[in-house]
């Protein structure tokens, strides 16, 4: 189980200069660990998600499938994602539980210009601090799991918290305490990682699914959010899970490269201007009362710099 | 169409006209009408507004001193897209009233050629065949006009980003930075060129007339075209008054020193030598 | 549930069918995975669609609605005929080599012997056991014989001549009109332990199911023959070799029941589970999933007519007084005569006196038959659709319905709805306004009809289950007490407060105006502390009972309950009026040391989740039922890994984790049969004289409404002693009138029957209703997936949205390609949905017959025939 001191606070988007406390202590990471094979659909999740976090309800529409709509919203963070697969005859249904997944190398948060908007603790929970997001909508594209969702009424950007308010005090996620059959798990990255490679093992070896194996994408660092699925080979079955998360590499390229490059174009643009008034001059209109000896004088001075140099 | 922008901008310098006035004193021309200055300022107001609010919100740096003047984070936010859109109101605008005078001529290409020239203040005078604006100007005017553009598109995509795919939006993002470089690489300039670079210049925007000694220095086709005096001999005419003023100013000068020697030999001893 | 639900995490191999638990037990359901988990046990699932459990299984095989007994038949077969069986635990456990009296017919031709065509009905006479001793060699590994049976219980019947026999229903006594003695189980039953005698339970069960072979399976189930096998082979594995260490269970629910031949599918898997020797062991058993947080306990205390509390019998109008009651229904013990049995339901008399005491008081006394005269006597059915049927027929003037909701309950909903408008009265206590308390409502009641609907309606608000406190009873037999979450809103009482009240004012009545026999209703004892609103801790301790006088027990000297003390189990009860117990079987639920429902104990020393201190479990707080069992006939455990109970030889009593279901000190060597609720003592493959009443062994009948004429005899079709009505409304339609699908009714996870949908946060997770068709007919009548439908049956028409899913594939019914749908039954004409006019408002059950199941009186919900059209 997390500790509190683990709520320190590691990175923080928009902001400049030291993240406070940052590395003062050593950091348990949390994880999520869902077993995408033992998930039964029941949605007990998306109902303690929603009761938890005092959400109003939704209007849904019939849609042709058991899901309860079709993405995330900003008032529904957690989402049991069904796809009916068929492989070799045998018919798989599959429910996975879609949610932030807490990436390691959050692109939201990359993505996000508002100083404290988005904040990723010690422990791997990223937060998003309503109060100070600006509701540029930076984070949606800068996700590669299609999280953050834009409230139209208050202007900002709401997800899954991993209820860093019930982790901060000791307890569990809302969605773990609700799962009835157990899929969901809590703890440490370490531990949610082993407990997952041996259910993967388990599966591969009893269970006849050969490529069974762990959802933990490097691409963005891993992430606070595990999966299980029977093939890992093709994660985009279970809903759309991307293979391969990308943060868009434009942002990497905006945010790393274009910005800091503008920034220092603009700067040495109004230090360029600056020193050309100083050393050049201003165009006056002619014919200009002062004569042209000042240059005159100037080529002189530069003359005996030379003289006094050589 | 382009009868149609001619009739619009034509109707409303009128109607400006009868708004306000222009005043302009003997040895003064004037440059910009009140429609074109309520055009200019407005576009400005407009410019620096979305400006200072985008930067805000493209560095973080900047966005904890700048967001405060909108009222922190989310106004910033918000009003950025009102600010562009007026900002794009009015460029249009100008776009209509400046559309004929930012046609490029065989005198910008020369002008851009010797842009180093230029730059280095080597030429006192501009080169005679530049007209009402010159070849850096109308860069700067074609610049905006491009970015305004992309600014429009990418703006829209990035306002209604929940429209569009999340490829669009992205790419979005660093075309509408980079427009704003662009801009803002100009606009620096610009406020360089109009107020210190330039004195003269800016009074052009405040009171509509600059000085014919400006006009024939920066603008000598225009001089030309407005006066139908050649700037060249105007220039030099007025080179020569100056320096017949400078002389008759030496010999007055002499003539007082004179006085002045003579009246010092006359008055009580004891005064130190400096 | 013979087991319980933590148990489930114990088994090898699980065959999960007429059940669908992750979608409708999904709290239960970490058991199953925990399983999978922690001993890589498999799952097969058989269903009709693929469900929620499915995409859990190990093996899914799609059955077609109302073939289940051809599936498990077919398993049998496959199980004998590999000789995957527990040969020693079928010699020593079950009744597999007791010999059939001649004259028995197995039913080639649809019928046993017999059969009356007239009344539709079986003279069971012929289904019984031959009397003698040992016919066979006794090459059986079985202990020596044991002399002088020991019959523990003793009644006022003691002198009466001749066995009882424990399964004779009162309809069953009824039909026979009284008029010759019913036929009785022989004391001593001629047996064969060899297995080889022609005429032995084992050889008829080996004959009856050879015509289940495989390719029969697969005509009539619609599951392949290789995928038949691969689950057959899959399932018997567990006695591979004839190794006894593995257990297998069968997990099933109302999939099963809601059949005209329901009790007898639950039946042909609790004869799989003893011929594989599942029984009683941890790990096995035949369980079945209870789909209402109290269902259990609402059996148990006599919600059903035909029972009273702890599955007493009703009393007939041939009981003319209590003997002749208890002579009835006390069942004798009939065994080999060198085997032991402890007949437990010898002991019916204590139960009976002891519920009587309850009930009446000191009006019940040895001298009036302690009050037997004032019970009802139930001369006929008064089940469920015989009630509505009668209320449509005009007989039944008026309703209670608590905690119900009739029209939407069904089956045929429209004759509920044709009734209730007949009816003088209505009284309906809930928390919401349904389908049944505005039934004027249901569609297609025009503003004229309306004005003739003369039944007076009252409104009772009731309380929801978190207002009020007492117990609920779990699918494992759990009794756990609940605590009050919210008082009542408003006006709204708690249900023991209205009953009071009601039963009250009707005492006051009958005391002020007298009436034909106000003796039963004057005398009931009614002596709890607030008379108008009981106490249910005062109700739960009169359920366990206590001692009227100081009892003492010769087997435990020195132990004396005091007169007034709560009894601390049902072993206590006796049969002279000194002790009161309103339901025998929760005898031990509420004992001096305090409520045990509310026990919270987490300890389980032994690891294999029994958890002895956590709540109450009947009977006795055992966990696992019949779990002598779970260990060979010598008392050693089957696995020791999984020691439930064992033989002490030190002690010379049964030890263990488990409360033993057993009498404690029957020596290895008397063997006393494990199935102690048996007169046998043996689990009963061949179920003998009326237990059942359409046969011994069960046979695969088709559903009432079929796509095809049963492949094993077309000339016996269906169910012969299955119940129809004849009203105009009951209609039954077949595949020539076009009605050409198979239907099956279900339940969501996402909503709880027909309240959930006045519950926002339900309907946000599953809007509106919907009809699963499969793809592939689908796309034959170019339907797409949210497109309404209108799906009509005989009896009424059900229009929503369509989900079009390859979840349900198109099968080969006997060499006829048919298609299955599956309707979700939680909507109707009240709620929030409903109420905005955004659902067709019809009831699902508008579309299900009423055909009856002749045991349990269930009416077939799945598996009739319907035909489907765009809307």
């Amino acid at each position: 189980m997390a500790e509190r001191s683990t709520f320190q606070i590691q990175e923080i988007s928009g902001h400049t200069g030291p993240v406070a406390g940052r590395g003062t202590q050593r950091a348990v990471e949390v994880c999520k660990y869902i077993d995408v094979t033992t998930c039964i659909g029941c949605k007990a999740c998306e109902v303690a998600c929603v009761e938890w976090n005092d959400h109003p309800f939704r209007e849904t529409v019939f849609d042709n499938t058991y899901q309860t709509m079709p993405t995330t919203e900003w008032n529904y963070w957690n989402l049991i994602k069904f796809a009916e697969q068929e492989r070799d005859g045998t018919m798989m249904w599959l429910m996975r539980k879609d949610q932030c997944m807490h990436c390691e190398d959050p692109g939201c948060l990359r993505a996000c210009p508002a100083d404290g908007a988005i904040v990723k603790y010690e422990n791997g929970i990223v937060d998003f601090q309503q109060e100070n997001c600006i509701g540029c909508g930076y984070c949606i594209s800068g996700c590669p799991f299609d999280i953050p969702k834009f409230n139209q009424a208050t202007k900002k950007v709401y997800k899954c918290t991993l209820c860093s308010d019930r982790v901060g005090e000791g307890l569990e996620p809302a969605c773990i305490k609700a799962c009835p059959t157990g899929c969901l798990h809590f703890g440490t990255k370490n531990d949610m990682k082993e407990l997952a490679e041996a259910r993967a093992r388990q599966l591969r070896e009893y269970s006849g699914f050969a490529d069974a194996g762990v959802y933990d994408p490097q691409s963005v660092g891993g992430t606070h959010v595990i999966y299980v699925l029977h093939d890992a080979t093709r994660p985009e079955l279970y809903g759309g899970l991307p293979a391969n998360p990308q943060i868009p590499l434009t942002y990497t390229f905006w945010k790393r490269i274009a910005k800091p490059t503008g920034l220092a174009m603009a700067l040495l643009g109004a230090v360029g201007i600056f020193f050309h008034r100083v050393f050049i001059g201003p165009k006056t209109p002619q014919p200009d009362p002062a004569p042209i000896l000042k240059r005159a004088e100037a080529a002189d001075e530069i003359e005996t710099g030379k003289k006094e140099n050589s | 169409m382009r009868a149609f922008v001619e009739r619009f901008d034509e109707t409303a310098r009128r109607r400006f006209a009868a708004i306000g006035q222009t005043v302009v004193y003997r040895g003064e021309l004037l440059r910009h009408p009140v429609y074109t200055r309520f055009l200019h300022w407005s576009v400005a107001i407009f410019f620096i507004l979305a400006l200072l609010s985008g930067f805000a919100i493209y560095s973080p740096w900047l966005f904890r001193w700048i967001a405060p003047l909108f009222g922190g984070g989310p106004t910033t936010r918000a009003l950025h897209p009102w600010f562009s859109l007026f900002f794009t109101i009015f460029f249009a605008l100008q776009f209509m009233n400046w559309l004929s005078p930012m046609a490029w001529r065989e005198a910008d290409r020369r002008f851009v050629r010797q842009l180093k020239e230029f730059a280095a203040n080597k030429e006192k005078l501009a080169p005679e065949d530049t007209g009402f604006f010159n070849g850096g100007q109308k860069l700067y005017f074609w610049a905006i006009v491009i970015s305004a553009l992309i600014f429009l598109l990418t703006g829209v995509v990035l306002w209604f980003d929940h429209q569009f795919p999340r490829v669009l939006v992205t790419i979005s993002y660093v075309m509408h930075d980079l427009a704003a470089l662009l801009m803002l690489g100009g606009f620096i300039i610009h406020l360089y060129e109009a107020t210190a670079a330039q004195p003269g210049t800016f009074r052009s925007m405040i009171n509509g007339a600059v000085t014919e000694e400006w006009a024939w220095t920066h603008h000598p086709a225009w001089y030309r075209a407005v006066t139908g005096r050649d700037p060249r001999e105007s220039y030099e005419r007025a080179r020569r008054r100056q320096a017949e003023r400078e002389r008759a100013m030496q010999l007055w000068e002499r003539e007082q020193d004179e006085r002045e020697r003579a009246g010092a030999q006359t008055a009580p001893a004891g005064k130190p030598e400096p | 549930m013979t087991n319980g639900w933590i148990d489930i995490k114990n088994t090898d191999m699980m065959l999960i069918m007429g059940g669908n638990p992750a979608e409708n037990h999904p709290c239960g359901f970490k058991w199953p995975v925990e399983a999978k988990l922690r001993r890589n046990a498999k799952m097969i699932v058989v269903d009709p669609r693929f469900t929620r459990t499915a995409s859990q299984a190990d093996l899914f095989l799609q059955i077609r609605a109302g073939a289940d007994i051809a599936f498990l038949g077919g398993l049998i077969n496959y199980a004998i005929e590999n000789n995957r069986i527990a040969k020693d635990y079928l010699v020593n456990y079950t009744n597999a080599s007791f010999i059939v009296k001649e004259g028995f017919k197995l039913p080639e031709d649809g019928l046993f012997s017999g059969f009356d065509a007239a009344t539709r009905n079986y003279d069971t006479a012929s289904w019984n056991y031959q009397e003698g001793g040992s016919v066979g060699s006794t090459e059986s590994r079985s202990p020596q014989a044991h002399s002088s049976p020991a019959t523990p219980g003793h009644g006022p019947m003691a002198g009466a001549t001749g066995g009882g026999h424990q399964a004779a229903g009162p309809a069953g006594a009824a039909a026979q009109g009284g008029q010759k003695p019913a036929p009785q189980l022989p004391p001593s039953v001629a047996h064969d332990l060899s297995l080889a005698h022609p005429r032995c339970v084992f050889q008829l069960l080996k004959k009856n199911y050879a015509r289940y072979a495989p390719e029969m399976v697969e005509r009539i189930t619609g599951i392949p023959r290789d995928q038949f096998l691969k689950a057959a082979e899959m399932f018997t594995s567990v006695r591979k070799d004839g190794d006894m260490k593995k257990a297998g269970t069968i997990i099933y629910a109302v999939g099963w029941t809601q059949h005209t031949s329901g009790t007898q599918i639950i039946r042909t898997a609790a004869m799989l589970q003893l011929l594989l020797g599942n029984v009683g062991r941890a790990g096995g058993g035949v369980n079945a999933l209870r789909g209402h947080s109290n269902i259990q306990g609402a059996t148990d205390m006599g919600g059903v007519f035909d029972i009273f509390p702890g599955y007493l019998k009703l009393p007939n109008p041939t009981d003319v007084d209590l003997g002749a009651y208890l002579h009835r229904v006390t069942p004798k013990p009939s065994k080999p005569a060198e085997w032991d049995s402890f007949n437990y339901w010898s002991n019916t008399p204590k139960f009976m006196v002891s519920f009587l005491k309850a009930m009446f008081g000191d009006a019940a006394k040895k001298e009036n038959d302690w009050a037997y005269d004032y019970l009802p006597k139930i001369e006929r059915k008064y089940s469920w659709t015989e009630m509505w049927d009668y209320m449509y027929s005009g007989k039944v003037r008026g309703l209670f319905a608590f905690g119900m909701n009739g029209v939407a309950i069904g089956p045929n909903s429209r004759k509920n709805i044709e009734a209730l408008k007949k009816a003088d009265w209505l009284v309906v206590c809930e928390i919401y306004p349904d389908e049944t308390s505005e039934f004027w409502k249901a569609p297609g009641t025009s503003a004229e009809e309306m004005k003739k609907i003369n039944t007076t309606v009252y409104r009772l608000p009731g309380a929801g289950f978190a207002e009020k406190d007492g117990t609920f009873v779990n699918s494992a037999r759990w009794l756990q007490w609940k605590y009050v979450a919210l008082p009542p809103p408003g006006q709204a009482k708690v249900d023991q407060e209205i009953l009071a009240r009601i039963f009250l004012k009707v005492r006051e009545l009958y005391q002020q105006e007298g009436g034909k026999f106000p003796e039963p209703i004057a005398n009931l004892s009614w002596s709890y502390t607030t008379p108008q609103s009981p106490s249910l801790s005062e109700v739960a301790k009169e359920i366990n009972g206590r001692a009227l006088a100081d009892l003492t027990d010769e087997k435990q000297p020195g132990v004396t309950i005091k007169s007034g003390q709560q009894l601390p189990g049902f072993a206590w009860l006796r049969d002279d009026g000194t002790t009161l117990c309103g339901n025998w079987l929760y005898s031990g639920s509420w004992t001096e040391a305090g409520p045990q429902s509310q026990r919270r104990d987490t300890e389980d020393p032994s690891g294999l989740g029994i958890y002895s201190n956590w709540a109450w479990s009947w009977p006795a707080n055992r966990r696992v039922m019949y779990n002598r069992a779970s260990c060979d006939p010598n008392g050693k455990p089957w696995d020791p890994e999984r020691r439930q109970v064992w033989w002490n030889d030190g002690q010379q009593k049964w030890v263990g984790n488990d409360v033993p279901d057993f009498k404690v000190d029957s020596k290895p060597q008397d063997h006393m049969g494990p199935f102690i609720m048996n007169p046998e003592g043996v689990g009963r493959i061949f179920a003998p004289l009326a237990a059942f009443a359409d046969g011994p062994f069960p046979e695969h009948y088709e559903p009432m409404e079929s796509p095809i004429a049963n492949p094993l005899h077309p000339n016996q079709s269906n169910n012969p002693v299955a119940k129809k009505y004849q009203s105009d409304l009951d209609k039954f339609g077949t595949p020539e009138q076009g009605f050409n699908v198979v239907c099956t009714t279900y339940r969501l996870t996402e909503h709880y029957h027909y309240w959930t949908k006045n519950n926002p946060m339900n309907v946000q997770l599953v809007p509106e209703p919907f009809v699963e068709i499969p793809a592939q007919l689908a796309d034959e009548m170019g339907i797409r997936g949210g497109e309404k439908i209108k799906v009509t049956s005989a009896r009424g028409i059900y229009v929503a949205k369509a989900m079009v899913t390859r979840r349900i594939k198109p099968m080969l019914i006997d060499g006829k390609k048919t298609f299955q749908i599956g309707i979700p039954i939680h909507w109707g004409y009240r709620g929030i949905k409903e109420d905005e006019g955004k659902t067709a408002l019809h009831p699902a059950n508008m579309l299900s017959p009423a055909a009856i199941d002749p045991n349990a009186y269930t009416p077939e919900y799945k598996g009739f025939l319907v035909k489907i059209e765009k809307a």
